[in-house]
């Protein structure tokens, strides 16, 4: 096989055939292990071990396997007017361990993906400061920088399913979430640079894009573990994750990481943007609705079996694993039940568990084949355990958007098919 | 430039800096005081032996880098090499600064902060290192020849960074913006008006801007197009099943309108109104919303903060984790939590959303804006 194009047709009709006739994945699983006979894979030479590949010269810039073509972003065209401004999610189902690879972390940006040479970037910081400044991408790379590994979730991530369970694949229901490491500026070092003065109660910051987006921070946070970064995963941000730099506001509204970021306004009182006024507020079933509702809550949700991840090997050991997160710190225990909140068995967390960044947890079980309703609940280091999606309604009605981090529940099929459902 | 010119012009610097504002005289008793931050590493006087620095007698006048069995580094080696010498002027400098000033040498001082201190240090020093400050106010006497690699090298470092002693903050990395730079990105407007331009414009006005510019995507009376954001109307939804939320019925300050729509609005041309079209379409917004009624109506920085949005008493701090899933903070249940077997009630399929799910034109419930 020269081409490299993957021979399973798109993830639509894997998804279709699945549903449709379902039973055909744990068959197929089935017929290949009651098969003694030699594997003609091994047997018999094959196309990659006999012709050449391609050489050191054919990819400057490397890209996942053509058989991986199916992992991408991708978007909900219904629920924005236009996809200029609006989200697509990350493939967490086909992903493992802690980090998002650049490529495939979700998108949200208001007004399009900003193209800035990073010659003609600036950033200035003014307000209530000794010495309003202005930085250069030179100028910011020539002060000490720190590396860090931060999840950034949407706060309208899970936002879809407040009325119940709507979207069929952790992609949709949770996939505005990722996590890198990023290298960058501490905002500290910047705003010292600067000289805050002690007036100075709350930071603004401004995206260079066309929406101009900005959001209110409160200056403790700025000074406490804020970064300005221009890089993740070891190279430069993505255009779309605000090449040249971003603003980190870890464990925080992924809409506060101001990307393209330009200007930190020092002030005293918060700014009412738009962001934080009609949007990015959580409207409550009495009317009222809550404002700066900053950090990012205890949340959990198991990646495979997923909907977009079936089950198709049959019974026997099954890997189940997910990723845990809080925006108050660093997970202490993840729970699953497989009878859907029933019983709990603690999972294994692997990796590291660094604060505010996910947390890969597994639980290796043997599948006896029959229906399961998976669910996975988090506990993080403060004692905060991650409600179900009823508590979460009770306390606060249907129309809150953001903050919904209820606990998710897979019905696993007998037949390997994996549906997002809702259990009482 | 020579080396021993590069020295004085940095040094020409310098002392503007450290010995213009300065005007008490010299005190020696207090100088005293500060170098017993220095002795730890120094000594001075009769006897005086090399520590973890060189000792310091004869020191005004001497050639940096020269006294006989201290191993210096390699930068301080050059710079005596390249004529610099110490007097009031360079040990001033070199103490304010003193990674700064000869850069790459091994003393680990961080640097004197006030001109005073170095000062009145250097008055000590002097009468204690058996010097005269005046002896030696000759900057270039080069006491070897110049012109080798590592000379070079040094000309490029040490020089260029004691031009940049410390204007701001800690690095002094970047420049101070200019007044017209902040204006210029300085559009920002608060809930009590602080950053509004002056300005005004009308109803009547506004409604000709906002068919002009807004209506494609927004709809003639603000009643949205498609998925555009509804920006009219909705007044008392907020508890209904589907919550209407506009400017009239959700956004608690007028300030947000009059900011977003001149940094963002129009959609793919921001930045094209002027400050006075803003106030105009402004002034229509609160029209078609009913806050004002006349279309004479004329909305300015004046009266800016006189209007009140309707909704505006209706939001409140985050008190999530006063919410019972939370506040229990309970050891959570593990076996046998659910009376009987679960029951499943609701399926993501029956909905068919899902994109790529060969679903048609299906539209599910909530929207991203």
């Amino acid at each position: 096989m020269k081409d490299d194009k993957p021979v399973g047709a798109s993830r639509r009709s894997f998804i279709a055939s699945a549903l449709a006739g379902g039973a055909s994945l744990a068959t197929a699983a089935g017929t290949r292990r009651a098969h003694a006979a030699d594997d003609p894979l091994i047997t018999e030479t094959q196309d990659w071990n006999r012709y050449l590949g391609d050489g050191v010269d054919a990819a400057p810039y490397g890209m996942p396997s053509g058989f991986e073509a199916d992992v991408v972003r991708r978007d909900v065209a219904w629920l924005t007017a236009d996809p200029v401004s609006s989200v697509n999610f990350t493939p967490l189902y086909a992903l493992d361990g802690i980090i998002t690879p650049n490529g495939l972390c979700f998108e949200r940006h208001h007004a399009g993906v900003a193209l800035i040479d990073p010659a003609d970037h600036r950033l200035m910081i003014h307000g209530l400061v000794d010495t309003p400044l202005v930085f250069t991408l030179a100028d910011l790379k020539r002060f000490p920088r720190e590396n860090r590994v931060y999840f950034l979730e949407c706060a309208a991530n899970s936002g879809m399913e407040w009325r119940g369970a709507q979207l069929n694949g952790c992609q949709f229901t949770h996939g505005m979430l990722h996590c890198v490491m990023y290298t960058g500026v501490p905002l500290r070092t910047l705003l010292d640079e600067a000289g805050v003065k002690t007036s100075g109660k709350w930071l603004l910051a401004e995206g260079a894009d066309a929406s101009a987006m900005t959001r209110s921070i409160p200056i403790e946070k700025a000074m406490d573990d804020c970064l300005v970064a221009f890089a993740m995963n070891g190279e430069a941000l993505r255009a779309e994750q605000g090449y040249p730099i971003r603003l980190c506001v870890p464990g925080w509204e992924g809409n506060m990481w101001v990307k393209w970021l330009r200007r930190l306004e020092v002030g005293d009182q918060p700014w009412a943007q738009r962001e934080e006024t009609s949007k990015y507020t959580d409207l409550l079933e009495n009317g009222i609705a809550r404002r700066h509702t900053f950090q990012m809550d205890v949340k959990s949700v198991i990646t495979s079996p997923s909907p977009q991840a079936p089950v198709a090997h049959g019974s026997g050991p099954l890997v189940i694993t997910g990723l845990a997160w809080t925006g108050g710190g660093t997970i202490k225990r993840v729970d699953v039940s497989i009878d859907g909140g029933r019983n709990w068995r603690t999972a294994r967390l692997d990796g590291p568990s660094l604060p505010k960044a996910l947390h890969r947890f597994y639980l290796d079980i043997d599948w006896d084949g029959s229906e399961l309703l998976l669910q996975s609940r988090a506990i993080d280091d403060a004692g905060y355990i991650q409600p179900t999606k009823d508590e979460l309604r009770a306390a606060r009605g249907v129309n809150s958007i953001y903050h919904n981090n209820g606990i998710q529940t897979w019905q696993v099929r007998q037949d390997g098919v994996v549906e997002n459902v809702e259990v009482s | 430039m020579s080396k021993s010119l590069e020295y004085a012009a940095a040094l020409a610097f310098v002392a503007g800096v450290i010995f213009l504002p300065q005007r008490a005289a010299a005190d020696a008793a207090h100088g005293e005081k500060i170098f017993a931050r220095c002795k730890a590493c120094h000594a001075v006087g009769e006897g005086a032996k090399n520590r973890a620095g060189p000792q310091l007698n004869g020191i005004f006048g001497r050639p940096a880098g020269s006294v006989e069995d201290y191993r210096y580094s390699k930068a301080m080696t050059e710079a005596g090499a390249q004529g610099l010498v110490w007097n009031g002027d360079t040990l001033a400098a070199y103490l304010a600064a003193p990674k700064n000033f000869v850069k790459g040498n091994k003393m680990a001082f961080p640097g004197l902060k006030k001109p005073k201190d170095v000062e009145d240090l250097l008055e000590w020093l002097k009468t204690e290192s058996g010097g005269s400050a005046e002896a030696s106010e000759n900057v270039a006497s080069p006491s070897r020849s110049s012109g080798s690699e590592g000379a070079d090298r040094a000309s490029t470092a040490a020089p260029a960074a004691s031009k940049n002693r410390p204007a701001h903050g800690i690095y002094n990395l970047g420049r101070r913006a200019t007044e017209a730079e902040v204006a210029a990105w300085d559009i920002d407007v608060r809930a009590d008006g602080t950053g509004l331009p002056v300005g005004r414009g009308n109803v009547m006005d506004g409604e000709e801007l906002f068919t002009e510019h807004c209506a494609a995507c927004h709809g003639d009376f603000g009643e949205g197009t498609g998925r555009w954001p509804v920006l009219a109307g909705g007044q008392g939804t907020l508890t209904d099943e589907r919550p209407v939320k506009t400017i009239g019925s959700y956004w608690p300050y007028l300030s947000t309108v009059y900011d977003y729509v001149r940094r963002a609005m129009p959609f793919g041309n921001a930045r094209a109104l002027s400050d006075d079209d803003v106030y105009a379409i402004t002034a229509y917004l609160l029209y078609l919303n009913d806050v004002v009624t006349e279309d004479d109506f004329e909305l300015s920085n004046e009266n800016f903060e006189e209007i009140r949005l309707p909704n505006e008493a209706n939001f409140k701090p985050d008190d999530r984790l006063s919410e019972p899933e939370y506040a229990e903070k309970a050891e959570p249940c593990m076996s046998d939590c659910k009376p009987g077997p679960v029951v499943v009630d609701m399926r993501a399929a029956v909905l068919d959303v899902t994109p790529d799910a060969d679903n048609g034109e299906d539209v599910g419930a909530g929207s991203v804006d």
